[in-house]
């Protein structure tokens, strides 16, 4: 097994290749890739809490009113945190994926290419 | 979604990363059968009208298409849509992959030996592989991020998955399964004992082969290693004997005339004009008398209304599949001819679901793969 002072890995999370423009205003072209992530990270969160409801049902553990006073201890505070900065990087990916792309090397035109 | 079956190399997902795999695929599911199908009433109802006023003609190519189709809002907004949802399957996997990469590296590495694994980091990875990441899989097939990185097969396992929108199957080989079928239908004696696939990526497609043709030695290559990596220990783990190698499908070391059957799956639009020639000539040499080659590949042009032509050739311009636009004209048969094969053994065949072993409904498209089948 690794070890745990192992570096934590980064993949790529920005294909190599030219991207397309589709609308006259590239900042259309963002606000669309933002729109769609937020629809599926929204379709997650109600997945997520679609479990949640499912398993507070079939166990009994709480009221649903709980939530609406629970207190924030600080280290879910943290992990909270976390998820935020994690899920604002994935909707804003459009805008990093332009930053990636300037850095990768090569052209990456999308066009046919000449032996 | 439809389920895959899970195997031991296979990244495990919690369950946001789960739910965001769903959300693609049914995203997808829906750009298919809902807004996709637009595009036909958006070409006859206003594009070809507008056409045909300014040059008093219909279009005659899939190019003349093309270059009208590009401007309209609807097509313009489906196909910036379906963009993203391919960016999106790629980023649904990723953190799957990304966590557990330490994990599935060990086990890769602990993986058993019934088939081999047999690298060249010596191996110049062709241009047309490095031009572009190939359908936006970030990092592409070949670049490892780590020693002995497994993340591109890891990331293509679940990716292709959600691509197919379940159509590969969920043991995720439907094209071996199509290619078997069929091959068992042309050839219902044959008994080949050496088999090879080129450009198996993860080795889906001979994997397959390996479960049903026990007693053949089964070769699967690929210019990619963290692929080759994964796909060995993939197989392993399905227990079928597969020897993986790191080799060009256009210049491999293995001997003349050792392989009663070399064929590839969707490899050849990866490719060049000059590669593809080179894969049939190396096809030819490296096939026993007698021999089988079968390249299966996707639709050309040829007979295509310039509508459907254009439309099918999207992946070309926004899915990094730079060199499909030079497969679609080209001529398979001539190919065959140039390679060695004499004129009365080629021959232009197709296959689709139909050949599959699992006839279950979600694999049964109707999609029809042509094959250029030849025999040495």
């Amino acid at each position: 097994m690794p070890n745990d002072d192992q570096k934590k890995i980064k993949l790529p999370r920005t294909a190599k290749g030219k991207k397309p423009q589709y609308f006259a205003d590239p900042t259309v072209d963002k606000l669309l890739s933002m729109v769609l992530t937020l629809m599926g990270e929204l379709s997650v969160t109600r997945d997520r809490l679609d479990t949640v409801e499912r398993l507070i049902e079939n166990n009994g553990l709480f009221k649903v009113d709980d939530i609406e006073h629970y207190e924030i201890p600080d280290d879910v505070n943290a992990v909270r945190t976390e998820r935020r900065s994690a899920y604002i990087a994935r909707v804003l990916k459009t805008v990093q994926d332009e930053l990636d792309s300037l850095q990768q090397k090569g052209d990456g035109k999308n066009t046919e290419l000449e032996d | 979604m439809t389920p895959l079956s899970d195997h031991e190399m296979l990244a495990q997902r919690i369950h946001d990363e789960e739910s965001r795999q769903a959300f693609v695929n049914d995203f997808r599911v829906h750009l298919a059968s809902q807004v996709f199908p637009g595009n036909f009433p958006t070409y006859y109802n206003r594009v070809l009208p507008q056409f045909i006023k300014d040059k008093g003609r219909e279009p005659e190519t899939r190019h003349e298409v093309r270059r009208v189709m590009t401007h309209d809002p609807y097509y313009s907004f489906w196909s910036a849509m379906q963009r993203n949802s391919q960016e999106m399957i790629w980023d649904s996997v990723i953190d799957s992959v990304e966590r557990q990469l330490p994990e599935l590296i060990e086990k890769s590495r602990e993986a058993g030996d019934k088939g081999s694994l047999t690298l060249d980091p010596d191996l110049e990875i062709p241009k047309y592989h490095v031009a572009a990441d190939i359908h936006l899989q970030p990092g592409a097939y070949h670049s490892d991020q780590i020693e002995d990185d497994v993340a591109a097969g890891a990331m293509y396992d679940w990716g292709t998955y959600i691509y197919s929108m379940g159509g590969l199957g969920t043991g995720n080989n439907a094209l071996g399964q199509i290619t078997h079928g069929f091959f068992q239908n042309e050839f219902p004696d044959a008994k080949p004992k050496r088999i090879l696939d080129m450009g198996c990526t993860i080795g889906g497609s001979i994997t397959y082969w390996a479960q049903k043709m026990p007693d053949a030695e089964c070769h699967g290559l690929d210019v990619g290693a963290p692929v080759l990596r994964y796909g060995h220990a993939r197989a392993e783990a399905l227990g079928a004997p597969v020897h993986f190698s790191q080799q060009n499908a256009e210049k491999t070391n293995f001997e003349d005339e050792s392989f009663d059957v070399v064929m590839s799956h969707i490899l050849l639009h990866e490719t060049s004009r000059t590669a593809i020639q080179n894969v049939f000539d190396e096809s030819y040499r490296l096939l026993k008398p007698g021999g089988v080659m079968m390249h299966m590949d996707l639709p050309q042009a040829h007979g295509q209304p310039p509508l459907e032509g254009f439309l099918f050739e999207w992946e070309i311009y926004n899915n990094n599949e730079h060199f499909f636009a030079q497969l679609r004209d080209m001529d398979m048969p001539e190919l065959c001819r140039k390679a060695g094969f004499k004129d009365e053994n080629i021959h232009p065949k197709s296959a689709g679901s139909f050949w599959m072993e699992d006839q279950t409904p979600y694999a049964d498209d109707g999609f029809e793969f042509p094959i250029t089948m030849a025999i040495k």
